[in-house]
Formats: C-alpha cells, sequence, structure tokens
C-alpha cells in the first residue's frame, strides 16, 4: 500500500496542471487566512475600543441618582473570536451589541450582514468558507478518474497482477487523495497558528485540534466515495456527475431543507409575537413607575410591616429602590420565561438539524466547525445569558443602591457620587468551556466517524464486487 | 506450463469459448491466431484468473487459476497490445515501481540492466514514459515481466500497431525468453510475426480451436492461406 501512495504523491508532485492549480488554491486560501486575521483582529481592536469608551463613559459619571444611571444605562459588545477567524458561523448575523438598562432586555443589534451589503449578499471570506465548500470540489475533481483511468489503460490489470489487491489500490488512492486535503488543512492551521502565535492557549489548541480532526474526517468521507465510485463506475463521467450531484444535495440543498424542517417543526415564535406576549406578561406583573399599583402597594405593606413603621416616610430605606427591584425580579422571570421558551425551541431545532447527519455528514462537519470554533448559535445564547445576568447584577447594584445608599422614599434627587459607578464592576464575557461544547457536539463528532467507518465498509465490500477486466 | 482442459466461457448467453483444450509446455511459445472476438483475450484472461471459466479447468504451473489465481499470478508475466506505464516516471522507476508492488527490491544497476536485457537503451531509461513510443513501453513491459522471474509469459495481440523494426527486436526478445525456459502464450493477428517466432499455432474461430499445427511443418504463405479458408467457411 505504501509503494502505491508514494506513487500518487509523485503523480500529483510531478503534475504541473495538479501545481499550478495547488498553488492558486493556496494562495486563495492563505488570502483568506489573513483577510480573516485581519478583519478578526479589527473587530477585537473595535471591540476594545468601543468597550473602553463605554466604560469610560460610565466611570466618569460625576454625580447622578442611581435610577437615572440604570436608565442611562450601558452598552454590551460581543467580543470577537480570534477563532472565528477561521470559521464566522452565525456571527455574520446575529448582531454585536447589546443595550443594557433598567426595566428592560434589549436584543442584540448592529449585526456586519445588516451595515455591510456585501456581507449579507456573500458572507465573509474565511477560510471556512473554502474549506467547507471548494476543497471537497478539489478533492472530487482529483479523484473522479484516479481507479478509472487505471482501469481504461489496463494498468489496474498490470497492478493486479503484480500482487497488489483492488481494496489496496483503492484505500492507498483514498488515502494520497484525502493526505493532500489534510496537508492543506494543516498548512492553513500552521499559518494561523504563527499569525496568532502570542495569543494561542489550550483552549484554543484543543478547539483548532477538534476543527482539524472534524474536517480530515469530512474529507477522508469525500475521498472515499470519490475513489469507490471511480472504482465501481464503468467509466471516469459517471463517477465525476455522481459526486457532483451529491456534493450539491450535501452542500446546498440538504441543510436548506433539513434546517427549514427543523424549523417547521419546532416553530420559534414571531419577533411581534415574542415581544407581544413579553408585554402581556409584563403588564401582569409589578410596575415599578406606578405607586398605586396592587403588587406595589402589597409589598409596601410588606415592607412597612418588616421594618414595624406606619408609613413609608418612617423608612430607614428608601422604597422606590425596593420596588423598581421588584419590578426588574418580575420582569426578569417573564423575560427567563419566554427567552427559555426561545431557547428550548432552538435546541429542539438544532438536535433535529443535528439528526440530519445521519444523510448528510456535511450538516455534521459545519455544526463542529462553528462550534469549536465558538461561533455557532450556542455561544451566541452562552454570550446573551451571560450579558442578561450582568444586566441584573448591574441593575440590582443600582436599585441596592438607591434602596440602601442613603436616600429616603421619594427622595429623587438624592444622587450617588462617582465612586460608586466606579465600583459597578464591568462586563466580563466568560467563554463557554469546551467540555459543554464537546457534550452538545458529540451526535455531530459520532456521525462523522460512523460515516468514515461507513465508507472504510463500503470500499471494503464493494471492491469484491469491481471488474478488473 | 500452461493448461486448458474442455474450458468453455459465455457472456449474457454469446459463447466466447467453446470446450477449449490447449497446453503448453516449458520453454514452449504458442501462437493464437484469430479475428476480433475469436477469443483470444478471454482466454488470457482466464489464464490471468481474471475471468473464471463456466466450465472446464484452466492451469498455469500447475495452479488453478480459478481457485488461486493469486498464487498463480506469481509466476505470469503479462504484456498486454498497449503497455501503458505512468507517464510521469521514467522507465527505470516504472519497473521500480512494479517490482516493489510484487514484493521485489532491486538495485538501480539491477533494474538498469533487466532494461537494457530486454532491449531499452540507456539513455531511453530515465527519460520519462511520456515521450516513449510503443515499442518502448513493450520492451519496459517485458522487462517488468522479465523482473518478476516469471516462468509464464501471456501476450495479448503484443507486436500490433509497432514499427518493423520494433517488432523484430520483440520477436527476438520472445525467443531469448523461450530460450531461457519461458512458456509463452501470444494472441495476435499477425500471421507471419506468429509464424516467426512459436513453435506451435492454433487457430480460433468463434471460441472453438479449430486448427493446431507446428509452425516448422507450413511456410508462411500456407499458413496465411490456411487461415483464410478458416475465416472464409
Amino acid at each position: 500500500m505504501l509503494q502505491i501512495i508514494k506513487n500518487e504523491c509523485r503523480y500529483l508532485v510531478r503534475s504541473r496542471i495538479f501545481i499550478g492549480i495547488s498553488i492558486a488554491f493556496i494562495a486563495i486560501l492563505l488570502l483568506s487566512v489573513f483577510l480573516g486575521n485581519y478583519q478578526t483582529q479589527k473587530q477585537e481592536q473595535t471591540y476594545k475600543n468601543a468597550k473602553e469608551h463605554v466604560r469610560q463613559q460610565w466611570v466618569s459619571i460625576d454625580e447622578m441618582n442611581s435610577h437615572s444611571a440604570a436608565h442611562y444605562g450601558t452598552y454590551v459588545f460581543k467580543p470577537s473570536n480570534l477563532l472565528s477567524s477561521l470559521d464566522e458561523g452565525v456571527n455574520n448575523v446575529t448582531g454585536n451589541v447589546l443595550r443594557v438598562e433598567g426595566h428592560v432586555q434589549n436584543e442584540i443589534i448592529h449585526s456586519e450582514a445588516s451595515q455591510m451589503q456585501a456581507v449579507s449578499r456573500f458572507g465573509k471570506l474565511k477560510p471556512s468558507l473554502l474549506l467547507q465548500y471548494i476543497v471537497p470540489l478539489v478533492l472530487v475533481f482529483l479523484a473522479f478518474n484516479s481507479v478509472s483511468s487505471e482501469k481504461q489503460s489496463g494498468r489496474l490489470k498490470l497492478l493486479v497482477l503484480q500482487g497488489a489487491k483492488p481494496i489496496q489500490i483503492i484505500l492507498s488512492k483514498t488515502i494520497s487523495v484525502w493526505l493532500y486535503s489534510v496537508l492543506l488543512l494543516i498548512f492553513i492551521l500552521l499559518i494561523y497558528g504563527i499569525l496568532n502565535f502570542q495569543s494561542l492557549t489550550p483552549e484554543i489548541l484543543t478547539r483548532t485540534l477538534l476543527f482539524f480532526l472534524s474536517y480530515c474526517s469530512y474529507y477522508f468521507i469525500i475521498s472515499g466515495l470519490t475513489i469507490f465510485f471511480s472504482a465501481r463506475w464503468q467509466n471516469a463521467t459517471l463517477a465525476l456527475t455522481s459526486m457532483l450531484g451529491i456534493w450539491i444535495i450535501w452542500t446546498l440543498f440538504l441543510p436548506n431543507i433539513l434546517m427549514s424542517s427543523a424549523e417547521q417543526w419546532h416553530a420559534l415564535p414571531s419577533r411581534n409575537e415574542f415581544q407581544s406576549a413579553m408585554k402581556e406578561d409584563r403588564s401582569k406583573g409589578l410596575d415599578g413607575h406606578n405607586p398605586a399599583d396592587k403588587r406595589g402597594l402589597a409589598l409596601k405593606e410588606k415592607v412597612l410591616k418588616e421594618y414595624g413603621v406606619d408609613s413609608l416616610s418612617q423608612l430607614p430605606i428608601n422604597f422606590d429602590g425596593m420596588r423598581m427591584q421588584a419590578d426588574e425580579e418580575y420582569g426578569n422571570s417573564v423575560w427567563d420565561k419566554h427567552f427559555g421558551n426561545n431557547r428550548d425551541i432552538l435546541q429542539k431545532q438544532k438536535q433535529k438539524f443535528q439528526l440530519g447527519g445521519i444523510v448528510n455528514p456535511f450538516i455534521s462537519l459545519q455544526n463542529t466547525s462553528m462550534g469549536f470554533m465558538g461561533s455557532d448559535n450556542l455561544h451566541h445564547q452562552e454570550f446573551l445569558l451571560q450579558v442578561e445576568h450582568y444586566r441584573r447584577v448591574f441593575i440590582k447594584m443600582l436599585n441596592d443602591q438607591q434602596t440602601f445608599g442613603g436616600s429616603k422614599t421619594g427622595d429623587w434627587g438624592w444622587k450617588e457620587d462617582n465612586a460608586f459607578f466606579k465600583s459597578v464592576p464591568d462586563f466580563k464575557y466568560k467563554p463557554t468551556q469546551i467540555s459543554t461544547v464537546i457534550s452538545n457536539y458529540i451526535l455531530d463528532v459520532f456521525l462523522l466517524i460512523l460515516w468514515s467507518i461507513l465508507i472504510i465498509v463500503l470500499i471494503v465490500c464493494g471492491t469484491k464486487k469491481i471488474q478488473i477486466v | 506450463m500452461i493448461q486448458l482442459q474442455n474450458v468453455s466461457k459465455s457472456f449474457k448467453g454469446n459463447i466466447a469459448i467453446q470446450d477449449l483444450n490447449l497446453e503448453v509446455k516449458k520453454g514452449e511459445v504458442l501462437g493464437l491466431l484469430g479475428a476480433n472476438g475469436a477469443g483470444k483475450s478471454t482466454t488470457i484472461n482466464m489464464l490471468l484468473g481474471f475471468l473464471n471459466p463456466d466450465s472446464g479447468k484452466v492451469h498455469v504451473n500447475a495452479i488453478d487459476t480459478s481457485h488461486n489465481a493469486q498464487e498463480a499470478r506469481k509466476c505470469i508475466g503479462y504484456i498486454p497490445e498497449n503497455v501503458n506505464l505512468y507517464p510521469y516516471l521514467s522507465g527505470l522507476e516504472n519497473l521500480d515501481y512494479f517490482c516493489k508492488l510484487a514484493g521485489l527490491k532491486y538495485s538501480k544497476n539491477e533494474l538498469e540492466n533487466y532494461l537494457t536485457d530486454c532491449g531499452l537503451e540507456s539513455t531511453a531509461q530515465t527519460k520519462k514514459v511520456s515521450g516513449y513510443s510503443k515499442g518502448m513501453r513493450q520492451k519496459v513491459g517485458i522487462a517488468i515481466a522479465y523482473a518478476k522471474k516469471a516462468k509464464v509469459y501471456l501476450l495479448d495481440e503484443p507486436a500490433s500497431g509497432l514499427d518493423p523494426l520494433a517488432s523484430n527486436e520483440l520477436s527476438i526478445l520472445l525467443k531469448k525468453l523461450a530460450s531461457e525456459g519461458a512458456t509463452i502464450l501470444m494472441a495476435s493477428h499477425d500471421i507471419f510475426r506468429v509464424r516467426e517466432v512459436c513453435n506451435r499455432i492454433g487457430i480460433l474461430k468463434n471460441g472453438v480451436l479449430v486448427k493446431e499445427l507446428h509452425s516448422k511443418d507450413v511456410s508462411a504463405n500456407e499458413l496465411e492461406t490456411l487461415y483464410l479458408q478458416f475465416m472464409q467457411n
């Protein structure tokens, strides 16, 4: 087998057309890596600047009523992920700025797709685009006549006569073509590693390794299947047509069809429905700004009893802040209910879509690629949750300051000093743990491995029926 | 060395070979003459173990090719009409590659000697096969079989398309191999070349061996007349 692999590699190295195509392709891949890296670094810089600017605004507040500060609010920016320079995932369309303020959970805005026509039309030129769509095509063109040309030229007979078994020939050819894609991957990841050498962490390296293994697995599936068709069909054109058909179905049609089906199966409420339902539920709760509100009055009675006083003016604290916090907590539970429901639906959609990997390994590849690069919906949802958690801590701190900071009920003119605003913590994003990512994509990993095994089984069983003459 | 006993083979109801009996002994060269579709290539493919007979027995070096093709192939050298080598490799590299596939490791000198013995000039040995003539490729093909130390050589239309000089060189080479003890079965259309190289000649028509004779018993012209008679009847 080693001899056949060596010979195949010699063919590739000595073929001028192949070398030419490879150089051009590597140049495009390099360009995509540099561009991806440049875009990510630029985003990172913009993110840092914006974050610093907003934080500076916040810590520069000299004097302000804490509840006014809750309305003044702040902004949280979605941090740019170094790994997303390889696979942008859903980041283009999800937005990256969230306004954090009292009473309301705002939606994330300013997606790149909404601001850049080129991005909305074509997406960004990231290595994943080439690795997912173009490399498999290159492999198909490289392998479709690999065995059939041996058959047609009569060399297959000579090879078998010299002692090579058909299965050895087909496996060796599969490995040779696959090795080419693996080398491309290694090259890309090496360049990526060199460009980001100082930022590499064990987490990033682990994620990159998993990303690499997913692609290796998918490329093996494509190489093996193409070589199998090349060996099985009588002519190369049929092998090429079959593989192009599979490529189109796997990469263009099935992902769309399966995602639409998953969305139909577990439909998310529309934005209007979501907001109306939130508004309706929220209206049933406590209104922090309305002293005559029923729930507000009940809370007032409870607090007066707790402190053993008859009126709000006798309270040593500011009841307005407490009412605002109660309003917040009610709003939080409404948000948890509706947002949690959306999350459940998204999770169900994801699970159904993942099952699509049974018939289409490309789906598993896309899932793992985005997942391991931290640019999937799971990471986005995790970010939104962390922002909401921060918002709650942020608003509670302001409300507690209003309640226990020295002011009395109705004292809306009371102002906190700059030291307090400086003490309010900034938002810190905690990246999703790799163990969580793996547990979320274990099915995709399993399906990619299963597909690879199936391809080996197909080659082993299928070669028995391959005609040498 | 080569033995076919009551061999029949058909493809989808069309008879390719019918009750064929043949024997080629060590050092003997048998020429199989016949028109296209007479069954020459089918016979060779059965000897190579790529096709199994519907009935009868096929033996090469006393090994049944239907049951142990892998073992039988070890002693067979096969030279097709067109020896399609790897065009991006030189003659030397092609020989080296095919030898390694057969589990044979030769030094560069040994490989060069095999090619020289088979008539390929040393200046051509390191050139890429893409620039070789058909005759040169045939020589490399024979060198592959020769280096494998094949006991049996099966040649399918080896002289087809060769210029007279190359064809003559091939005849000399085959005679040399036979004199060294090789058993050769050669399928061909070329009556004169078969008459010149082979000890015995068989004429196949529609899968049936209609005539078997010793080449020394007939002149080239008589053989042609005989062949045409069989083909026209």
